[in-house]
């Protein structure tokens, strides 16, 4: 695929370039995922967008004052996100070659991470992924739409992610020189810390 | 190895053993854990561990090794506030992080 969907531009403008039907299906999972993010269902993908701080049911109390601070800021957080991605390729229309760009403010660069890694979550958990199995069900399986569009949302994100970790490089804190022979960079990353 | 360095030994004993006195402390100290998920991807929780806490690739990576192959790792550490500012900054990455007492 020789088509980049993320690229820094020369004045370091994120451009976003996608098919008219890949726009289509990203606006789709966004204003699904919107609904799903202000009211998750009870159960696993609530617990998985909303975990708790506490571990400890003796930090009941702590808990609730937790979720008294954050919560309602995750959830705005995460509306804000979907906005920005549907809100850009809204106001977008296809060029001659039938190819739509989108030049992403610096802030919304991270608001597209989430988003994207958001409708992961949800649909990664829904199907229940595990770290052993892939989503290409069969075609008259019941997950298979699902599936596909967790292996779309994967390899778009998997996108991202290679080139903001190259921006942001090695350094940093901490170097601890323990990890000779790491070997992460390697393993194949279709999902599972 | 190098040399000591001075400010160990110009450091009086007596305030090094104050400083590790648990009643000394302003508060008892936190820990912050991310545990193993199916669904995040080894790059995207490094890139998430650099951004975060400005960790070095190499010390986002071990962390991330340590979540993948034992289940969990403790990220950052600290007074209770600063932790549940940590884990609330993960939860919005979307990592499954808790924290809890370091016992």
């Amino acid at each position: 695929m020789a088509r980049r969907t993320f690229k820094r531009a020369r004045d370091g403008t994120l451009v976003v370039t996608l098919y008219a039907a890949e726009v289509e299906l990203l606006v789709m999972t966004a204003r699904d995922m919107m609904t799903i993010v202000e009211e998750p269902p009870d159960g696993e993908v609530r617990d998985r967008l909303y975990p708790r701080a506490y571990l400890d049911p003796t930090e009941e109390k702590a808990q609730g004052e937790y979720d008294a601070l954050v919560h309602d800021d995750l959830v705005r957080s995460r509306s804000a996100a979907l906005d920005a991605v549907v809100g850009g390729l809204d106001a977008a229309t296809p060029n001659r070659r039938g190819l739509i760009e989108v030049e992403l403010r610096p802030e919304e660069e991270m608001q597209w991470l989430t988003a994207v890694n958001d409708a992961r979550l949800v649909i990664g958990t829904a199907l229940g992924v595990s770290e052993d199995t892939d989503t290409e069900y069969a075609r008259d399986d019941p997950r298979f739409e699902y599936g596909v569009l967790y292996a779309w949302l994967t390899q778009l994100h998997f996108e991202l992610v290679t080139l903001m970790l190259g921006e942001i490089g090695e350094a940093g804190s901490d170097d601890v020189g323990n990890v000779t022979g790491d070997d992460s960079g390697n393993r194949p990353d279709h999902g599972g810390t | 190895m190098s040399a000591p360095d001075i400010q160990e030994i110009t450091v009086p004993d007596t305030v090094e053993e104050l400083l590790g006195r648990e009643d000394a402390r302003p508060g008892v100290p936190w820990v912050v854990i991310v545990w193993n998920d199916p669904v995040n991807t080894f790059a995207y929780v490094i890139f998430v561990f650099q951004k975060l806490f400005g960790y070095s690739r190499a010390k986002a990576s071990r962390l991330t090794n340590q979540v993948h192959f034992e289940g969990r790792a403790v990220v950052a550490s600290g007074a209770r506030e600063k932790c549940e500012a940590d884990v609330a900054r993960l939860h919005g990455f979307g990592l499954w992080a808790t924290m809890q007492k370091d016992d």
